[in-house]
């Protein structure tokens, strides 16, 4: 039971910590870049939010490895982004066997308003989540994490098929492997060429990767601290987006992962209240 | 929480979807009194679904030693912990924990291994339950040194701990024949299945990022024949079909009349709470208490009803076993008679015709037409 009676404090807690913040999100020119330690950031005003352990559905996070993310954000009419901060002190880039990679997402409704449940919303309520995470980063910046670069020293005779990252050849014989073990999907998500991913949910259990990825970003480690910009544009083509633009104003809320204390999935940290997002005109 | 039965240990369980029987039940019943451990039905796994990067130390069959031998790292020990020590049975009905009685905070018991805990699959090897005295003589069952090998596949079981624990629902069992799949696209490798299956048949692929375990080899079984592994296996061990509902038995079903009927093939671990749908015929060798522990108190039945087999007293179960790797067609049906045993299809068309007795004939030492002596016969 004490599990449960933690969990139902940091939940409340992180509750009350939230209400009644509010996040503008600053009108700049020209194109934001993915740099986090751009200057344009310096026009932006930072926002603290309380972060709390993951408590509504099982397997829970009862414990908070990260207890608080710094958020700023800026728009230049045709595309948000945001800017996220917090300490961790150990940096987890590798989505391995027992070992989980440090992430933080992004939630905006689809229809701008408080009532869709800030947990990933509901039937019929979509949500809009943005995350990313070290492991793509960690591809982007150093290359794929192959089976040379996890286990350097690792012999293996010979590899039939599966080249890497992982797409069997159009000709192997076993068709049902190329299909259900090599897919395209599979082969997609891990060659995307950025550290983002746009997922859509109705309802925790429920995200999806959406066909369209459109959105951007950059992490970077520094002195304890990870910051990761994410960025998108309001309005993607060829696919659904939320009720959002330059004046029309939404809610956001954020979740961070910390590898190393095993968080991956439904055990992370989050904040618990949607956040006005003011965007600027 | 819906509450299902689970026949094998005679009562509810707490799964967490409603939860319908599929029409018929993939399992595979293996003999461990034959199994030698040559390895044959691992590398006809390996080359036909594991060969890939990230899969390096993936066997989705494995052969392990006991008591001394485990993959991944003592992962029984671990389960027994687990569950504990108050692990009781009340005759055929189980008392104690099971897998599926999460606590507050997690769906399902479970344990994560690491990395280091796969990378000795023959750990054990033929390593017996202890030190051999000077003069200890092997005269009588069971023996008092002894060990065995377990040939260990995905369990399909009919509650999997799998999908219990899978937050994203990525992994699903098929109404058809109830194999368990992981949905490859769904999966986003975060390994709740890994740590929730006390069998530890989930692995993670971590060049791919996804889980991914033994598939039953559904291409083969939706086209009438039995996995890879069934068909490889040169001890002639296994058999591969489908159980039926409780109370819906066949007695010329192969599987339902080894595990229902003569119940002399037993489910691993029955006191996980899954029903996993591999049954094992127990090895005779080996001291009860042990076996009882492993596959459940319809142990001693078994061993009593396979050593009868032995003496000639079970005809219908000795032709039963004559199917075994005779086929790799699934078969449905059988009839034994006095001299062969005949193996059906759905249909009850012949698939196989086995002969009970190989023909022989008895050659004399001394051959009078042609005035040798034979040297090399037995």
């Amino acid at each position: 039971m004490n599990g449960l009676v933690v969990g139902l404090i940091t939940f409340l807690a992180g509750l009350a910590l939230s209400f009644g913040l509010e996040l503008v999100s600053v009108k700049v020119k020209g194109p934001i870049p993915t740099d986090p330690f751009s200057k344009v950031w310096k026009k932006a005003k930072a926002v603290k939010v309380p972060l709390a352990g993951q408590t509504v559905t099982k397997p829970m996070e009862v414990n908070l490895p990260i207890s608080e993310i710094t958020v700023k954000s800026v728009n230049n009419g045709k595309e948000i982004a945001f800017l996220l901060i917090w300490e961790d002190k150990t940096q987890d880039r590798f989505h391995l066997i027992n070992k989980f990679s440090d992430a933080v997402a992004v939630q905006i409704p689809y229809e701008p308003s408080a009532d869709v449940p800030v947990t990933m919303g509901a039937k019929g309520k979509r949500v809009l989540i943005l995350h990313w995470t070290a492991f793509r980063q960690e591809n982007i910046d150093n290359g794929y994490s192959d089976v040379a670069k996890i286990h350097p020293n690792y012999a293996y005779d010979w590899y039939p098929h599966a080249k890497p990252p992982y797409r069997y050849p159009e000709d192997w014989n076993n068709q049902y492997a190329l299909a259900y073990i090599g897919g395209e999907k599979v082969y997609r998500k891990n060659t995307l060429k950025t550290p983002i991913r746009e997922v859509v949910a109705e309802g925790y259990g429920s995200s999806t990767w959406k066909d369209v990825q459109g959105a951007d970003g950059r992490g970077v480690y520094r002195n304890g601290k990870w910051y990761v910009v994410i960025k998108r544009d309001f309005v993607e083509e060829n696919t659904s987006n939320p009720e959002w633009g330059p004046g029309r104003d939404t809610f956001v809320t954020f979740a961070v992962w910390d590898g190393s204390s095993g968080n991956r999935g439904a055990r992370k940290v989050l904040s618990y209240q949607w956040i006005k997002l003011r965007i600027e005109r | 929480m819906a509450k299902a039965y689970n026949w094998q240990i005679n009562r509810e369980v707490n799964y967490p979807y409603e939860h319908e029987r599929p029409e018929k039940q993939f399992a595979v019943v293996m003999d461990l009194n034959k199994c030698i451990a040559c390895q044959t039905c691992t590398v006809a796994c390996k080359t036909t679904w594991t060969p890939g990067r990230g899969q390096e130390y993936q066997l989705w069959n494995n052969v392990e030693t006991k008591p001394n031998g485990f993959y991944p790292l003592g992962w029984d020990v671990k389960l027994m912990e687990l569950l504990g020590e108050d692990q009781r049975w009340k005759g055929d009905r189980y008392e104690g924990k099971t897998v599926l009685d999460g606590t507050d905070t997690e769906p399902v018991l479970g344990w994560m291994p690491d990395d280091l805990d796969w990378t000795n699959p023959n750990i054990g090897e033929d390593e017996v339950n202890e030190p051999v005295d000077i003069g200890t003589v092997l005269e009588k069952f069971p023996h008092p040194i002894w060990m065995f090998y377990l040939p260990r596949i995905c369990n399909h079981c009919t509650y999997p701990a799998c999908v219990a624990a899978c937050p994203r629902q990525a992994i699903y069992k098929r109404k058809e024949d109830g194999i368990v799949l992981i949905d490859p696209e769904r999966c986003e490798g975060y390994q709740e299945c890994v740590k929730a299956c006390p069998y530890k048949k989930s692995m993670f692929n971590y060049v791919a990022r996804i889980s991914q375990k033994c598939i039953g080899c559904f291409p083969r079984v939706e086209n009438g024949l039995q996995p890879q592994c069934v068909i490889t296996c040169i001890g002639k061990i296994r058999l591969m079909g489908f159980l039926s509902r409780p109370g819906e038995e066949k007695r010329d079903n192969p599987i339902d009349f080894l595990v229902r009927i003569k119940k002399v093939a037993l489910p691993l671990y029955p006191q996980t709470g899954l029903e996993p749908n591999v049954y094992y015929i127990p090895p005779i060798n080996v001291p009860l208490s042990f076996l009882k522990q492993m596959f459940g108190p319809g142990a001693e039945h078994a061993v009593k009803t396979y050593m009868a087999m032995r003496e000639g007293k079970e005809p219908e179960l000795q032709a039963l076993l004559h199917l075994f790797g005779s086929t790799d067609r699934i078969v449905h049906h059988f009839s034994a008679g006095t001299n062969e045993v005949i193996g059906y299809d759905e249909n009850m068309n012949e698939i196989v015709r086995v002969p009970l007795y190989e023909p022989f004939q008895i050659r004399p030492h001394k051959d009078e037409r042609l005035g040798v002596v034979r040297q090399d016969i037995p």
